[in-house]
């Protein structure tokens, strides 16, 4: 981000619009997304004006005729709150860690020492921890009414419940893995209601036939 | 300035070998770390996050005293050092993001307003800390997580293997995990396991009012960090096998023993059994080659230290003139120590106190006997005395958890070579 933000400081920007433009740049050649659906990846004229209404983020420093003038620390602001939302910080800790920071501590929340920001190895690894599905007993799994019993269960080994973490809150899907056999695994969304009538079961039954003989007969050609 | 490396020591209880005859050898391998004044000592950076349950079950004294100890943490810290503190109950709250600890009032105040609350989601606050530590990750730093609980998981993930193996990958990716446990029913059967599996530390903290000591013994053993990633591989002679290495450790993927890290001014004694086939009067034999590997904590560099243990062989009068070293069996019974709180524990969860008291009546007639020379340097008595309570709490009902927490804990620290 340091280099993305290279020249921007002592620049001014006429208009929420202009503001929230360079950000978004800033933001697009990072890469950075939002996690939450909730929260727009790049704020737009809209988003900030309802953050300077919130106090996130500084007055501007100026009119220039009906427009207000920004500069390098309100970008840095603005940034510093996606930022912090792509963290799931609420927005009342962001306020309180935003306002209470100068351009240097901004900064350095911003550009952030050693391999800051970067997706990393261990940061990849821990992303992935929090989306896959593993042998667990969970409160809220437990609470979660299973499926009932199919034909199908006599075959596969004891169903192992999926991890639902803190996390299920925040929109990512939660699948549970059944081991089938070994090499062959079937994935269930935490939402997904498997009608116990008989006609429902032979459907299901017809289905998992259909894609395995599509499976067989695409590995023969 | 020459590169200061560990230096190596074999200690056996003779120095020379009786001749003619097959024996088993205790040899113990003491690695010594260099003093930080012996390099730059310059302290490593450090990447922390704090991860504090406060769950109802910490209410009172115990978030009272966590909150001091963050606090003291903090205070530790210098302005280059990054710190974040994560709050768990069955919700994550990143109360502070990671950053460089300039303001430490800021910081503080943060910390002044934790408070008890619900039920524990322990892996996901781990992964929330690890979030944070690796979202700066350092690799001039220690970058470690310090996860602080009384209770059990019981949201989210709870699988203790897979927590276990989670945190060995994220050590693996450069990201250590230290564990903290507050009274008598946080899961050790986890904590343990987790800070071994990840380069980090485990400690019991029987009384509240000691966390501030273990959070200062932790800090104290990451600053002096020497070297991590340490290995060590064991080449016995032609006919010479290892029979048993006390420490327990772990081995690696080629077959080495996973060491802890190393710290400055304070040794690693390691006790290995060798089975020794006969040799003749006079002859030499080299007994044991030892390469010990590691990545040094200031040069960010690979290093190898090689050794070898050389032996004569006397006769039998002429060995058995020779001084005792009475540390070696001294070593060697704490480690057997270890072993048998092990194996105390593995009798009381099977409702066999009778069998966990007899284990350790044994290990108190055996450690008197060995350690008869030395019987009244301070590590014998406290030994001695560690091992009298606990026999006698498990002659008492109130024998529980807690003892098993002093028999789970008192066994790793030893093995690790640690001391609180």
């Amino acid at each position: 981000m340091k280099s993305s933000l290279e020249g921007a400081r002592g620049r001014r920007y006429i208009g929420v619009s202009e503001l929230a433009n360079q950000a978004t740049t800033v933001l697009a050649e990072q890469g950075t997304v939002q996690g939450k659906g909730t929260v727009s990846d790049f704020p737009d004229e809209r988003t900030v004006r309802y953050y300077l209404s919130e106090g996130l983020i500084s007055p501007a420093v100026e009119k220039q005729g009906t427009a207000s003038v920004f500069d390098y620390i309100h970008l840095l602001q603005l940034l510093a709150i996606k930022k912090l939302q792509s963290d799931h910080i609420p927005i009342r800790k962001i306020r309180e860690i935003v306002g209470g920071s100068n351009e240097r501590q901004l900064e350095r929340l911003l550009f952030t020492g050693g391999e800051a920001g970067e997706r990393n190895d261990a940061r990849r690894y821990l992303e992935s921890l929090l989306v896959r599905p593993s042998v667990s007993e969970s409160r809220t799994s437990a609470a979660r009414p299973r499926s009932p019993a199919s034909p199908t269960e006599a075959y596969m080994s004891p169903p192992r419940e999926a991890e639902v973490s803190a996390f299920a809150s925040e929109g990512i899907a939660k699948w549970e893995r059944v081991e089938v056999e070994p090499g062959l695994e079937m994935h269930i969304r935490s939402d997904y209601v498997l009608d116990s009538g008989q006609s429902s079961l032979s459907r299901i039954r017809n289905l998992i036939e259909k894609s395995l003989r599509l499976l067989i007969l695409n590995q023969k050609q | 300035m020459l590169k200061a490396l560990p230096q190596i020591r074999f200690l056996m209880s003779r120095p020379e070998l009786v001749a003619d005859r097959d024996q088993n050898v205790t040899v113990l391998i003491r690695i010594t770390p260099p003093e930080a004044e012996s390099f730059s000592g310059k302290r490593p950076l450090l990447n922390l996050s704090l991860v504090l349950d406060r769950s109802g079950s910490m209410e009172g004294a115990k978030i009272q005293r966590a909150r001091e100890a963050a606090a003291y943490c903090i205070d530790q810290m210098t302005a280059a050092d990054r710190v974040s503190l994560v709050i768990f109950d069955d919700e994550i709250e990143v109360l502070v993001p990671s950053q460089f600890v300039e303001n430490r009032s800021f910081i503080k105040a943060h910390v002044e307003r934790i408070h008890a609350r619900n039920s524990t989601a322990l892996h996901s606050a781990w992964v929330q800390g690890g979030l944070e530590v690796s979202g700066h990750l350092n690799r001039d730093a220690i970058n470690r997580i310090i996860l602080v609980t009384d209770g059990l998981a019981n949201v989210g993930l709870t699988n203790t293997d897979e927590i276990v193996s989670q945190a060995a990958g994220l050590h693996e990716r450069g990201v250590s995990t230290s564990t903290i446990g507050i009274g008598d029913d946080f899961n050790e059967d986890l904590l343990i396991p987790m800070a071994r599996s990840a380069g980090g530390n485990s400690w019991h903290v029987e009384r509240t009012d000691d966390l501030q000591s273990i959070f200062a013994t932790e800090l104290q053993g990451l600053i002096a960090q020497f070297a991590h990633r340490v290995s060590l591989g064991l080449i016995p002679a032609d006919g010479v096998r290892v029979v048993d290495l006390l420490n327990d450790f772990e081995l690696t993927d080629t077959g080495r023993y996973k060491l802890p890290n190393l710290q400055s001014g304070t040794p690693l004694d390691i006790v290995v059994q060798l089975k020794v086939p006969a040799q003749t009067v006079g002859s030499r034999l080299r007994l044991l080659d030892l390469k010990l590997g590691f990545t040094g904590q200031e040069s960010g560099q690979t290093e190898v230290v090689k050794d070898f243990l050389e032996v004569a062989f006397r006769s039998e009068a002429d060995v058995l003139s020779l001084p005792i070293n009475a540390e070696v069996d001294r070593v060697n019974a704490m480690l057997m120590n270890a072993r048998a709180r092990k194996e105390a524990v593995r009798h009381m969860d099977h409702g066999d106190r009778l069998g966990a008291r007899r284990v350790l009546h044994e290990r108190i007639a055996a450690t008197r006997l060995a350690c008869a020379l030395e019987a009244s340097a301070p590590e014998v008595v406290e030994e001695l005395n560690s091992l009298g309570d606990l026999y006698s709490a498990l002659e008492s009902d109130r024998a529980g958890n807690s003892t098993r927490k002093r028999l789970a804990y008192g066994a790793f620290l030893r093995q690790q070579g640690k001391k609180k």
